[in-house]
Protein backbone atom coordinates (compact mmCIF):
# COMPACT_ATOMS: atom_id res chain seq x y z
CA UNK A 1 0.00 0.00 0.00
CA UNK A 2 1.13 3.22 -0.78
CA UNK A 3 2.75 5.69 1.99
CA UNK A 4 0.32 8.29 1.43
CA UNK A 5 -2.85 6.02 1.48
CA UNK A 6 -1.70 4.42 4.42
CA UNK A 7 -1.02 7.59 6.47
CA UNK A 8 -4.33 9.02 5.53
CA UNK A 9 -6.28 5.89 6.37
CA UNK A 10 -4.38 6.00 9.64
CA UNK A 11 -5.76 9.48 10.12
CA UNK A 12 -8.99 8.18 9.49
CA UNK A 13 -9.23 5.23 11.96
CA UNK A 14 -7.79 7.72 14.80
CA UNK A 15 -10.41 9.80 14.28
CA UNK A 16 -12.96 7.12 13.88
CA UNK A 17 -11.73 5.63 17.23
CA UNK A 18 -11.45 8.81 19.45
CA UNK A 19 -14.99 9.72 18.39
CA UNK A 20 -16.67 6.93 19.11
CA UNK A 21 -14.73 7.27 22.39
CA UNK A 22 -15.75 10.43 23.24
CA UNK A 23 -19.17 9.44 22.70
CA UNK A 24 -18.95 6.68 25.29
CA UNK A 25 -17.43 9.08 28.30
CA UNK A 26 -18.70 12.26 27.53
CA UNK A 27 -20.85 13.10 30.53
CA UNK A 28 -24.48 11.74 30.67
CA UNK A 29 -26.85 14.88 31.00
CA UNK A 30 -29.35 14.66 33.50
CA UNK A 31 -32.65 12.61 32.36
CA UNK A 32 -35.42 15.14 32.02
CA UNK A 33 -37.97 14.86 34.48
CA UNK A 34 -41.78 14.91 32.66
CA UNK A 35 -44.00 17.40 33.39
CA UNK A 36 -47.86 17.77 33.54
CA UNK A 37 -48.10 18.85 30.90
CA UNK A 38 -46.04 16.37 28.97
CA UNK A 39 -48.25 12.92 31.12
CA UNK A 40 -51.65 14.92 30.13
CA UNK A 41 -50.83 15.45 26.39
CA UNK A 42 -49.55 11.50 26.11
CA UNK A 43 -52.93 10.38 27.80
CA UNK A 44 -54.95 12.55 25.24
CA UNK A 45 -52.88 10.78 22.52
CA UNK A 46 -53.42 7.21 24.44
CA UNK A 47 -57.32 7.91 24.62
CA UNK A 48 -57.37 7.09 28.62
CA UNK A 49 -57.74 9.41 31.40
CA UNK A 50 -55.82 10.69 34.53
CA UNK A 51 -56.69 9.91 38.03
CA UNK A 52 -54.90 11.55 41.04
CA UNK A 53 -53.72 9.17 43.59
CA UNK A 54 -56.06 10.98 45.88
CA UNK A 55 -59.17 10.09 43.88
CA UNK A 56 -57.97 6.84 43.30
CA UNK A 57 -57.63 6.22 46.86
CA UNK A 58 -61.15 6.73 47.44
CA UNK A 59 -62.43 4.71 45.10
CA UNK A 60 -60.76 2.00 46.37
CA UNK A 61 -61.85 1.85 49.48
CA UNK A 62 -64.92 2.37 48.15
CA UNK A 63 -66.13 -0.60 45.90
CA UNK A 64 -62.38 -2.23 46.08
CA UNK A 65 -63.66 -5.42 44.14
CA UNK A 66 -65.15 -3.51 40.60
CA UNK A 67 -60.96 -1.65 40.22
CA UNK A 68 -58.51 -3.64 38.17
CA UNK A 69 -55.13 -2.22 39.38
CA UNK A 70 -52.01 -2.65 37.15
CA UNK A 71 -48.72 -2.56 37.79
CA UNK A 72 -46.84 -1.43 34.68
CA UNK A 73 -43.39 -0.97 36.52
CA UNK A 74 -40.50 -3.68 36.22
CA UNK A 75 -40.78 -6.77 37.90
CA UNK A 76 -38.52 -6.32 40.90
CA UNK A 77 -40.03 -2.88 41.68
CA UNK A 78 -43.48 -4.87 42.09
CA UNK A 79 -42.00 -7.33 44.15
CA UNK A 80 -40.33 -3.97 46.52
CA UNK A 81 -43.41 -3.05 46.76
CA UNK A 82 -46.83 -2.29 45.34
CA UNK A 83 -50.18 -1.26 45.93
CA UNK A 84 -52.32 -3.94 47.61
CA UNK A 85 -54.17 -5.96 45.21
CA UNK A 86 -52.85 -4.79 42.02
CA UNK A 87 -51.35 -7.19 39.09
CA UNK A 88 -47.77 -6.90 37.69
CA UNK A 89 -47.53 -6.38 34.28
CA UNK A 90 -44.41 -5.18 33.04
CA UNK A 91 -44.44 -2.89 30.14
CA UNK A 92 -41.74 -1.92 28.01
CA UNK A 93 -42.34 2.44 27.13
CA UNK A 94 -41.75 1.41 23.63
CA UNK A 95 -43.82 0.18 20.59
CA UNK A 96 -42.18 -3.10 20.13
CA UNK A 97 -42.94 -3.44 23.86
CA UNK A 98 -46.46 -2.56 23.77
CA UNK A 99 -47.24 -4.18 19.84
CA UNK A 100 -46.02 -7.99 22.23
CA UNK A 101 -48.05 -6.59 25.23
CA UNK A 102 -51.24 -6.08 23.16
CA UNK A 103 -52.34 -10.10 23.71
CA UNK A 104 -51.19 -11.00 27.33
CA UNK A 105 -52.21 -7.44 28.37
CA UNK A 106 -56.08 -8.34 26.99
CA UNK A 107 -56.19 -11.34 28.65
CA UNK A 108 -55.36 -10.15 32.03
CA UNK A 109 -58.15 -7.03 31.48
CA UNK A 110 -61.06 -10.05 30.80
CA UNK A 111 -63.70 -9.81 28.22
CA UNK A 112 -65.71 -6.45 30.39
CA UNK A 113 -64.88 -3.67 28.67
CA UNK A 114 -66.48 -0.91 30.97
CA UNK A 115 -64.57 -2.20 34.15
CA UNK A 116 -62.73 0.55 35.77
CA UNK A 117 -58.79 -0.50 34.89
CA UNK A 118 -56.20 1.91 36.58
CA UNK A 119 -52.48 1.90 35.30
CA UNK A 120 -49.80 3.01 37.18
CA UNK B 1 -49.37 6.40 22.79
CA UNK B 2 -50.64 3.46 24.25
CA UNK B 3 -52.27 -0.11 23.58
CA UNK B 4 -55.63 0.25 22.16
CA UNK B 5 -58.11 -2.78 23.30
CA UNK B 6 -61.26 -0.32 22.97
CA UNK B 7 -61.54 -0.03 27.01
CA UNK B 8 -63.83 2.69 28.29
CA UNK B 9 -63.00 3.17 31.87
CA UNK B 10 -59.43 3.18 31.38
CA UNK B 11 -57.37 5.28 33.83
CA UNK B 12 -53.63 6.25 34.34
CA UNK B 13 -52.18 7.34 37.59
CA UNK B 14 -49.19 9.50 36.57
CA UNK B 15 -47.40 9.08 40.20
CA UNK B 16 -48.50 6.55 41.30
CA UNK B 17 -46.81 3.84 43.92
CA UNK B 18 -44.89 6.74 45.47
CA UNK B 19 -47.41 9.09 46.19
CA UNK B 20 -49.70 6.13 47.59
CA UNK B 21 -47.72 5.17 49.99
CA UNK B 22 -46.61 8.31 51.42
CA UNK B 23 -50.56 8.74 52.15
CA UNK B 24 -50.55 5.64 54.11
CA UNK B 25 -52.87 3.77 51.92
CA UNK B 26 -52.58 -0.68 51.81
CA UNK B 27 -49.32 -1.93 50.15
CA UNK B 28 -47.32 -5.84 49.79
CA UNK B 29 -44.45 -6.26 48.97
CA UNK B 30 -43.43 -10.16 47.51
CA UNK B 31 -39.72 -10.10 49.49
CA UNK B 32 -36.86 -11.58 47.48
CA UNK B 33 -35.58 -12.27 50.81
CA UNK B 34 -38.07 -14.63 52.87
CA UNK B 35 -37.23 -13.71 56.59
CA UNK B 36 -36.75 -17.28 57.37
CA UNK B 37 -35.24 -19.46 55.77
CA UNK B 38 -37.31 -22.18 53.64
CA UNK B 39 -34.51 -23.98 52.12
CA UNK B 40 -36.89 -26.26 50.32
CA UNK B 41 -38.36 -24.04 47.46
CA UNK B 42 -37.65 -25.56 43.92
CA UNK B 43 -38.08 -23.37 40.83
CA UNK B 44 -39.48 -25.89 37.98
CA UNK B 45 -35.80 -25.09 36.24
CA UNK B 46 -35.20 -25.76 32.41
CA UNK B 47 -34.68 -29.56 32.99
CA UNK B 48 -37.54 -30.82 32.81
CA UNK B 49 -39.99 -32.42 30.01
CA UNK B 50 -40.66 -29.80 26.79
CA UNK B 51 -37.91 -26.90 28.16
CA UNK B 52 -35.28 -29.14 28.21
CA UNK B 53 -35.80 -29.51 24.65
CA UNK B 54 -35.00 -25.78 24.57
CA UNK B 55 -32.34 -25.95 26.55
CA UNK B 56 -30.65 -28.41 24.75
CA UNK B 57 -31.46 -26.48 21.64
CA UNK B 58 -30.24 -23.38 22.99
CA UNK B 59 -27.27 -25.34 23.93
CA UNK B 60 -26.17 -26.62 20.23
CA UNK B 61 -26.73 -23.13 18.94
CA UNK B 62 -24.23 -22.48 21.71
CA UNK B 63 -21.75 -24.77 20.50
CA UNK B 64 -22.18 -24.00 17.11
CA UNK B 65 -21.37 -20.70 17.84
CA UNK B 66 -18.09 -21.66 19.83
CA UNK B 67 -16.54 -22.45 16.35
CA UNK B 68 -16.00 -18.50 16.28
CA UNK B 69 -13.18 -19.00 18.41
CA UNK B 70 -10.31 -19.77 17.10
CA UNK B 71 -9.84 -22.31 19.45
CA UNK B 72 -11.55 -24.67 16.61
CA UNK B 73 -8.51 -24.10 13.98
CA UNK B 74 -5.72 -26.71 15.12
CA UNK B 75 -8.58 -29.10 14.96
CA UNK B 76 -9.40 -28.07 11.01
CA UNK B 77 -5.92 -29.17 9.09
CA UNK B 78 -5.97 -32.54 11.14
CA UNK B 79 -9.77 -33.23 10.34
CA UNK B 80 -8.92 -32.32 6.77
CA UNK B 81 -5.72 -34.54 6.35
CA UNK B 82 -7.27 -37.44 7.99
CA UNK B 83 -10.38 -37.83 5.45
CA UNK B 84 -8.79 -36.50 2.41
CA UNK B 85 -5.83 -38.99 2.94
CA UNK B 86 -8.27 -41.87 3.01
CA UNK B 87 -8.96 -44.27 0.09
CA UNK B 88 -12.12 -42.20 -1.49
CA UNK B 89 -14.97 -44.39 -0.98
CA UNK B 90 -18.90 -43.95 -1.31
CA UNK B 91 -20.36 -41.12 -0.14
CA UNK B 92 -22.27 -43.00 2.43
CA UNK B 93 -19.40 -45.01 4.14
CA UNK B 94 -17.73 -40.96 4.51
CA UNK B 95 -20.48 -39.98 6.30
CA UNK B 96 -20.61 -42.60 8.83
CA UNK B 97 -17.21 -42.12 9.44
CA UNK B 98 -17.68 -38.39 9.66
CA UNK B 99 -20.45 -39.02 12.58
CA UNK B 100 -18.51 -41.85 14.49
CA UNK B 101 -15.44 -38.85 14.41
CA UNK B 102 -18.26 -36.19 15.76
CA UNK B 103 -19.41 -38.75 18.24
CA UNK B 104 -16.01 -39.29 19.32
CA UNK B 105 -15.07 -36.11 19.73
CA UNK B 106 -18.43 -35.44 21.70
CA UNK B 107 -17.76 -38.26 24.13
CA UNK B 108 -14.18 -37.12 24.92
CA UNK B 109 -15.38 -33.36 25.49
CA UNK B 110 -18.63 -34.40 27.50
CA UNK B 111 -16.43 -36.93 29.97
CA UNK B 112 -14.32 -34.16 30.48
CA UNK B 113 -16.97 -31.84 31.01
CA UNK B 114 -18.64 -33.73 33.14
CA UNK B 115 -15.69 -35.15 35.22
CA UNK B 116 -14.44 -31.38 36.19
CA UNK B 117 -17.77 -30.31 36.88
CA UNK B 118 -18.68 -32.58 39.25
CA UNK B 119 -15.22 -33.52 40.54
CA UNK B 120 -13.24 -30.10 40.79
CA UNK B 121 -16.20 -27.77 41.69
CA UNK B 122 -14.21 -24.96 40.66
CA UNK B 123 -12.79 -26.61 37.46
CA UNK B 124 -12.02 -23.37 36.61
CA UNK B 125 -8.62 -23.52 38.48
CA UNK B 126 -7.58 -26.95 36.64
CA UNK B 127 -8.21 -25.58 33.31
CA UNK B 128 -6.98 -22.17 34.36
CA UNK B 129 -4.05 -23.01 35.91
CA UNK B 130 -1.33 -21.24 34.48
CA UNK B 131 0.74 -23.96 32.80
CA UNK B 132 -2.76 -24.96 31.36
CA UNK B 133 -2.67 -21.72 29.99
CA UNK B 134 0.66 -20.96 28.50
CA UNK B 135 0.65 -24.42 26.85
CA UNK B 136 -2.72 -23.55 25.23
CA UNK B 137 -0.87 -19.94 24.22
CA UNK B 138 2.13 -21.87 22.79
CA UNK B 139 -0.36 -24.51 20.65
CA UNK B 140 -2.14 -21.35 19.15
CA UNK B 141 1.08 -19.36 18.70
CA UNK B 142 2.74 -22.53 16.84
CA UNK B 143 -0.07 -23.04 14.77
CA UNK B 144 -0.01 -19.48 13.83
CA UNK B 145 3.42 -19.55 12.84
CA UNK B 146 2.78 -22.09 10.64
CA UNK B 147 -0.40 -19.67 8.84
CA UNK B 148 2.54 -17.30 8.58
CA UNK B 149 4.56 -20.01 6.24
CA UNK B 150 7.08 -20.61 8.54
CA UNK B 151 6.77 -23.99 8.43
CA UNK B 152 3.78 -26.87 7.03
CA UNK B 153 1.54 -28.32 8.78
CA UNK B 154 1.59 -32.02 8.34
CA UNK B 155 0.41 -34.90 10.47
CA UNK B 156 2.91 -37.02 12.13
CA UNK B 157 4.05 -39.95 10.04
CA UNK B 158 2.79 -42.40 12.55
CA UNK B 159 -0.21 -40.92 13.00
CA UNK B 160 -0.95 -40.64 9.27
CA UNK B 161 0.62 -44.38 8.72
CA UNK B 162 -1.69 -45.58 11.64
CA UNK B 163 -4.53 -43.77 10.34
CA UNK B 164 -3.73 -45.56 5.98
CA UNK B 165 -3.42 -48.68 7.67
CA UNK B 166 -5.15 -50.18 10.86
CA UNK B 167 -7.11 -47.77 12.26
CA UNK B 168 -8.91 -47.15 8.66
CA UNK B 169 -12.21 -48.49 10.09
CA UNK B 170 -15.27 -47.63 11.62
CA UNK B 171 -13.41 -47.52 14.59
CA UNK B 172 -10.72 -45.42 13.56
CA UNK B 173 -12.77 -42.44 12.84
CA UNK B 174 -14.31 -42.79 16.44
CA UNK B 175 -11.00 -43.20 18.01
CA UNK B 176 -9.69 -39.94 16.14
CA UNK B 177 -12.55 -38.19 17.69
CA UNK B 178 -11.87 -39.44 20.79
CA UNK B 179 -8.43 -38.32 20.97
CA UNK B 180 -8.85 -35.23 19.06
CA UNK B 181 -11.48 -33.77 21.72
CA UNK B 182 -8.31 -33.18 24.43
CA UNK B 183 -6.77 -30.93 22.01
CA UNK B 184 -10.01 -28.36 22.15
CA UNK B 185 -11.34 -29.28 25.22
CA UNK B 186 -9.04 -26.79 27.68
CA UNK B 187 -9.24 -23.91 24.91
CA UNK B 188 -12.97 -23.95 25.21
CA UNK B 189 -12.88 -23.90 29.15
CA UNK B 190 -13.29 -20.21 29.81
CA UNK B 191 -16.16 -19.86 27.37
CA UNK B 192 -18.51 -22.83 29.06
CA UNK B 193 -17.25 -21.91 32.26
CA UNK B 194 -20.96 -20.61 33.07
CA UNK B 195 -22.51 -24.31 32.01
CA UNK B 196 -19.77 -25.77 33.79
CA UNK B 197 -20.79 -23.84 36.96
CA UNK B 198 -24.58 -24.93 35.89
CA UNK B 199 -23.88 -28.84 35.60
CA UNK B 200 -21.89 -28.03 38.59
CA UNK B 201 -25.41 -26.81 40.89
CA UNK B 202 -27.19 -29.20 39.16
CA UNK B 203 -25.47 -31.85 40.56
CA UNK B 204 -26.28 -34.47 38.29
CA UNK B 205 -23.94 -36.49 35.96
CA UNK B 206 -26.32 -37.71 33.70
CA UNK B 207 -28.10 -34.31 32.85
CA UNK B 208 -24.51 -32.81 32.58
CA UNK B 209 -22.95 -35.23 29.96
CA UNK B 210 -26.09 -34.54 28.02
CA UNK B 211 -25.18 -30.53 27.79
CA UNK B 212 -21.98 -31.67 27.36
CA UNK B 213 -22.90 -34.10 24.69
CA UNK B 214 -25.03 -31.51 22.72
CA UNK B 215 -22.64 -28.21 23.09
CA UNK B 216 -19.89 -30.52 21.68
CA UNK B 217 -22.32 -31.72 18.59
CA UNK B 218 -23.06 -28.16 17.66
CA UNK B 219 -19.11 -27.68 18.09
CA UNK B 220 -18.49 -30.61 16.06
CA UNK B 221 -20.99 -29.98 13.32
CA UNK B 222 -18.77 -27.95 11.15
CA UNK B 223 -16.07 -30.51 11.08
CA UNK B 224 -18.35 -33.04 10.32
CA UNK B 225 -19.16 -31.12 7.36
CA UNK B 226 -15.70 -30.42 6.01
CA UNK B 227 -14.82 -33.92 6.86
CA UNK B 228 -17.50 -34.65 4.39
CA UNK B 229 -16.46 -32.33 1.76
CA UNK B 230 -12.64 -32.87 2.51
CA UNK B 231 -12.80 -35.80 0.13
CA UNK B 232 -13.01 -33.87 -2.67
CA UNK B 233 -10.72 -31.29 -1.35
CA UNK B 234 -7.75 -32.09 -3.71
CA UNK B 235 -9.28 -31.18 -6.21
CA UNK B 236 -10.29 -27.59 -5.46
CA UNK B 237 -8.05 -25.31 -7.99
CA UNK B 238 -4.80 -24.13 -6.49
CA UNK B 239 -5.07 -21.14 -4.36
CA UNK B 240 -5.10 -17.64 -5.31
CA UNK B 241 -3.03 -14.93 -4.17
CA UNK B 242 -5.22 -14.18 -1.46
CA UNK B 243 -5.61 -17.26 0.09
CA UNK B 244 -2.11 -16.53 1.73
CA UNK B 245 -3.37 -13.29 2.87
CA UNK B 246 -6.36 -15.27 4.51
CA UNK B 247 -4.12 -17.47 5.93
CA UNK B 248 -1.86 -14.81 7.60
CA UNK B 249 -5.17 -13.21 8.87
CA UNK B 250 -6.40 -15.75 10.63
CA UNK B 251 -2.56 -16.11 11.96
CA UNK B 252 -2.99 -12.99 13.75
CA UNK B 253 -6.30 -14.27 15.17
CA UNK B 254 -4.62 -16.98 16.63
CA UNK B 255 -1.87 -14.73 17.91
CA UNK B 256 -4.75 -12.27 19.27
CA UNK B 257 -6.37 -15.14 20.73
CA UNK B 258 -3.07 -16.49 22.66
CA UNK B 259 -2.25 -12.85 23.80
CA UNK B 260 -6.11 -12.91 25.46
CA UNK B 261 -5.56 -16.64 27.35
CA UNK B 262 -1.82 -14.87 28.12
CA UNK B 263 -4.11 -11.65 29.71
CA UNK B 264 -4.95 -12.99 33.17
CA UNK B 265 -1.40 -14.05 34.32
CA UNK B 266 -0.14 -10.49 33.20
CA UNK B 267 -0.49 -7.13 35.10
CA UNK B 268 -3.64 -5.59 33.84
CA UNK B 269 -2.12 -2.88 32.33
CA UNK B 270 0.30 -5.00 30.60
CA UNK B 271 -2.98 -7.20 29.35
CA UNK B 272 -4.16 -4.03 27.57
CA UNK B 273 -0.96 -2.98 25.90
CA UNK B 274 -0.36 -6.69 24.80
CA UNK B 275 -3.70 -6.76 23.15
CA UNK B 276 -3.50 -3.54 21.73
CA UNK B 277 -0.11 -4.23 20.44
CA UNK B 278 -1.15 -7.65 18.91
CA UNK B 279 -3.96 -5.65 16.92
CA UNK B 280 -1.72 -2.66 15.81
CA UNK B 281 1.12 -4.75 14.71
CA UNK B 282 -2.18 -7.21 12.90
CA UNK B 283 -3.12 -4.37 11.14
CA UNK B 284 1.15 -3.20 9.83
CA UNK B 285 1.05 -6.51 8.43
CA UNK B 286 -1.49 -7.63 6.78
CA UNK B 287 -2.31 -3.62 5.79
CA UNK B 288 1.14 -1.98 5.28
CA UNK B 289 3.65 -4.33 5.09
CA UNK B 290 2.19 -6.80 3.32
CA UNK B 291 3.68 -7.49 -0.39
CA UNK B 292 1.05 -9.82 -1.59
CA UNK B 293 0.21 -9.11 -5.06
CA UNK B 294 -2.77 -6.81 -5.54
CA UNK B 295 -4.96 -9.44 -7.67
CA UNK B 296 -7.91 -7.05 -7.61
CA UNK B 297 -9.34 -4.16 -5.88
CA UNK B 298 -11.00 -6.13 -3.41
CA UNK B 299 -7.89 -7.09 -1.81
CA UNK B 300 -6.75 -3.91 -1.38
CA UNK B 301 -9.77 -2.87 -0.26
CA UNK B 302 -9.29 -5.65 2.10
CA UNK B 303 -6.05 -4.39 3.43
CA UNK B 304 -7.04 -1.11 4.10
CA UNK B 305 -9.99 -2.11 6.50
CA UNK B 306 -7.37 -4.49 8.41
CA UNK B 307 -5.02 -1.45 9.00
CA UNK B 308 -7.54 0.49 9.89
CA UNK B 309 -9.35 -1.98 12.27
CA UNK B 310 -6.23 -2.77 13.40
CA UNK B 311 -5.74 1.20 14.65
CA UNK B 312 -9.21 1.37 15.69
CA UNK B 313 -9.18 -1.86 18.06
CA UNK B 314 -5.70 -0.99 19.54
CA UNK B 315 -7.02 2.79 20.05
CA UNK B 316 -10.04 1.96 22.08
CA UNK B 317 -8.93 -0.30 23.82
CA UNK B 318 -6.12 1.34 25.51
CA UNK B 319 -8.25 4.49 25.10
CA UNK B 320 -11.35 3.02 27.26
CA UNK B 321 -8.90 1.31 29.56
CA UNK B 322 -7.51 4.58 30.57
CA UNK B 323 -10.35 6.81 30.46
CA UNK B 324 -12.20 4.45 32.84
CA UNK B 325 -13.23 5.84 36.06
CA UNK B 326 -12.71 4.29 39.82
CA UNK B 327 -14.15 0.92 40.25
CA UNK B 328 -16.13 -0.74 43.54
CA UNK B 329 -14.06 -0.44 46.66
CA UNK B 330 -13.58 -3.97 47.45
CA UNK B 331 -12.90 -5.45 51.12
CA UNK B 332 -11.20 -8.46 51.78
CA UNK B 333 -13.70 -11.04 53.71
CA UNK B 334 -13.68 -10.72 57.43
CA UNK B 335 -16.14 -12.27 59.93
CA UNK B 336 -16.09 -8.76 61.89
CA UNK B 337 -16.47 -7.09 58.50
CA UNK B 338 -19.71 -9.00 58.30
CA UNK B 339 -20.55 -8.24 61.86
CA UNK B 340 -20.12 -4.69 61.57
CA UNK B 341 -22.60 -4.54 58.47
CA UNK B 342 -25.35 -6.38 60.24
CA UNK B 343 -24.73 -3.47 63.31
CA UNK B 344 -25.16 -0.94 60.30
CA UNK B 345 -27.97 -2.32 59.04
CA UNK B 346 -26.42 -2.62 55.45
CA UNK B 347 -26.60 -5.01 52.74
CA UNK B 348 -23.43 -6.83 52.06
CA UNK B 349 -22.43 -8.48 48.30
CA UNK B 350 -19.98 -10.73 48.18
CA UNK B 351 -17.86 -11.56 44.63
CA UNK B 352 -16.57 -14.76 44.58
CA UNK B 353 -13.64 -14.85 41.43
CA UNK B 354 -10.76 -15.32 40.18
CA UNK B 355 -8.51 -13.84 37.86
CA UNK B 356 -8.61 -17.01 35.44
CA UNK B 357 -11.92 -16.55 35.34
CA UNK B 358 -13.03 -14.76 31.86
CA UNK B 359 -16.70 -13.62 32.89
CA UNK B 360 -15.61 -12.15 36.54
CA UNK B 361 -13.38 -10.15 34.34
CA UNK B 362 -16.06 -9.19 32.57
CA UNK B 363 -18.11 -8.47 35.72
CA UNK B 364 -15.04 -6.46 37.42
CA UNK B 365 -14.67 -4.28 34.05
CA UNK B 366 -18.10 -3.20 32.92
CA UNK B 367 -20.68 -3.83 35.81
CA UNK B 368 -18.23 -3.06 38.88
CA UNK B 369 -16.77 -0.15 37.00
CA UNK B 370 -20.43 1.63 36.08
CA UNK B 371 -20.34 4.76 37.88
CA UNK B 372 -23.95 4.48 38.96
CA UNK B 373 -22.84 0.71 40.77
CA UNK B 374 -20.00 1.94 42.09
CA UNK B 375 -21.89 5.14 43.48
CA UNK B 376 -24.78 3.18 44.89
CA UNK B 377 -22.14 0.33 46.29
CA UNK B 378 -20.34 3.30 48.28
CA UNK B 379 -23.25 4.34 49.81
CA UNK B 380 -25.41 1.76 50.74
CA UNK B 381 -23.29 -1.31 50.37
CA UNK B 382 -20.69 -3.24 52.31
CA UNK B 383 -19.05 -4.83 49.42
CA UNK B 384 -16.79 -7.78 50.00
CA UNK B 385 -14.22 -10.04 46.90
CA UNK B 386 -13.43 -13.79 48.01
CA UNK B 387 -10.38 -13.80 45.50
CA UNK B 388 -10.38 -17.47 44.31
CA UNK B 389 -7.26 -17.29 41.97
CA UNK B 390 -4.72 -19.54 44.02
CA UNK B 391 -6.11 -22.56 46.11
CA UNK B 392 -5.88 -23.50 49.18
CA UNK B 393 -6.76 -20.56 51.65
CA UNK B 394 -8.62 -22.16 54.18
CA UNK B 395 -10.62 -18.95 55.69
CA UNK B 396 -12.36 -19.20 51.16
CA UNK B 397 -12.32 -22.49 51.47
CA UNK B 398 -14.48 -22.81 54.46
CA UNK B 399 -16.57 -19.70 52.50
CA UNK B 400 -17.08 -21.76 49.53
CA UNK B 401 -18.87 -24.77 51.82
CA UNK B 402 -20.96 -22.03 53.95
CA UNK B 403 -22.67 -20.44 50.71
CA UNK B 404 -22.56 -23.17 49.18
CA UNK B 405 -20.74 -21.40 45.81
CA UNK B 406 -20.07 -24.42 43.33
CA UNK B 407 -17.76 -21.90 40.90
CA UNK B 408 -16.82 -19.38 39.94
CA UNK B 409 -18.44 -16.61 39.14
CA UNK B 410 -20.09 -16.03 42.07
CA UNK B 411 -21.97 -13.08 43.61
CA UNK B 412 -24.09 -13.21 46.75
CA UNK B 413 -26.72 -10.42 48.20
CA UNK B 414 -26.66 -10.49 51.90
CA UNK B 415 -29.84 -8.56 53.12
CA UNK B 416 -29.57 -5.98 56.18
CA UNK B 417 -30.11 -8.94 58.58
CA UNK B 418 -27.06 -11.21 56.76
CA UNK B 419 -29.51 -13.31 55.21
CA UNK B 420 -28.52 -14.21 51.50
CA UNK B 421 -31.27 -13.49 49.19
CA UNK B 422 -31.17 -16.55 46.93
CA UNK B 423 -33.01 -15.33 44.46
CA UNK B 424 -30.60 -12.49 43.56
CA UNK B 425 -27.32 -14.72 43.43
CA UNK B 426 -25.62 -14.32 39.77
CA UNK B 427 -23.34 -17.07 38.29
CA UNK B 428 -22.69 -15.17 35.24
CA UNK B 429 -21.65 -11.97 33.91
CA UNK B 430 -24.89 -9.20 34.53
CA UNK B 431 -24.78 -5.82 32.59
CA UNK B 432 -24.78 -2.77 35.09
CA UNK B 433 -28.45 -1.83 34.73
CA UNK B 434 -30.29 -5.15 36.11
CA UNK B 435 -27.22 -5.47 38.36
CA UNK B 436 -28.40 -2.11 39.80
CA UNK B 437 -32.15 -3.68 40.20
CA UNK B 438 -30.41 -6.76 42.42
CA UNK B 439 -29.04 -4.10 44.52
CA UNK B 440 -32.04 -1.92 45.53
CA UNK B 441 -34.00 -5.24 45.82
CA UNK B 442 -30.99 -6.59 48.13
CA UNK B 443 -31.64 -3.02 50.05
CA UNK B 444 -35.35 -3.85 50.30
CA UNK B 445 -36.47 -0.89 48.58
Amino acid sequence: MPLKRSILLALAALLLAGGALWVAHRPAPPPRQATLEDVRREAEAGGYRLITTAELGQRYQQEPAGLLLVDTRQDWEYRAGHIKGAVSFPLEPSAWGRWRAKKPLAALLGPDKNRLVVFY
Amino acid sequence: MAVQLGYENVYRDPVGFPAWKEQGLPVAATPWCPPEGDGSESCPGPTSGLALVWTLLGVFAGGLALNLTPCVYPLIPITVSYFGGQSPGSKARLAVHGLLYLVGLAVTNSLLGVAAALTGGLMGAALQHPVVVVGVALVLVIFASSLFGFWELRLPAGLTRAASRSYMGYFGAFFMGLTLGVVAAPCIGPFVLGLLTWVAGQGSAWLGFIVFFTLSLGLGTPLFVLALFSGSLDRLPRSGEWLLWVRRLMGWVLLAMAAYFLRPLLPQAWGVFLLGAVALLAGLHLGVLDRTAAVGRALAGLKGAAWMAGIIIATLMIGSWALRGPGVAWQPYSDSLLAQAQKLGKPVIIDFAADWCAPCRELEDITFHHPQVVEKAAKAFVMIKVDLTRKGNPQSQALLVRYQVKGVPTVLFLDKNGQECKDLRLVDFLPPEPFLARMDAAAGK
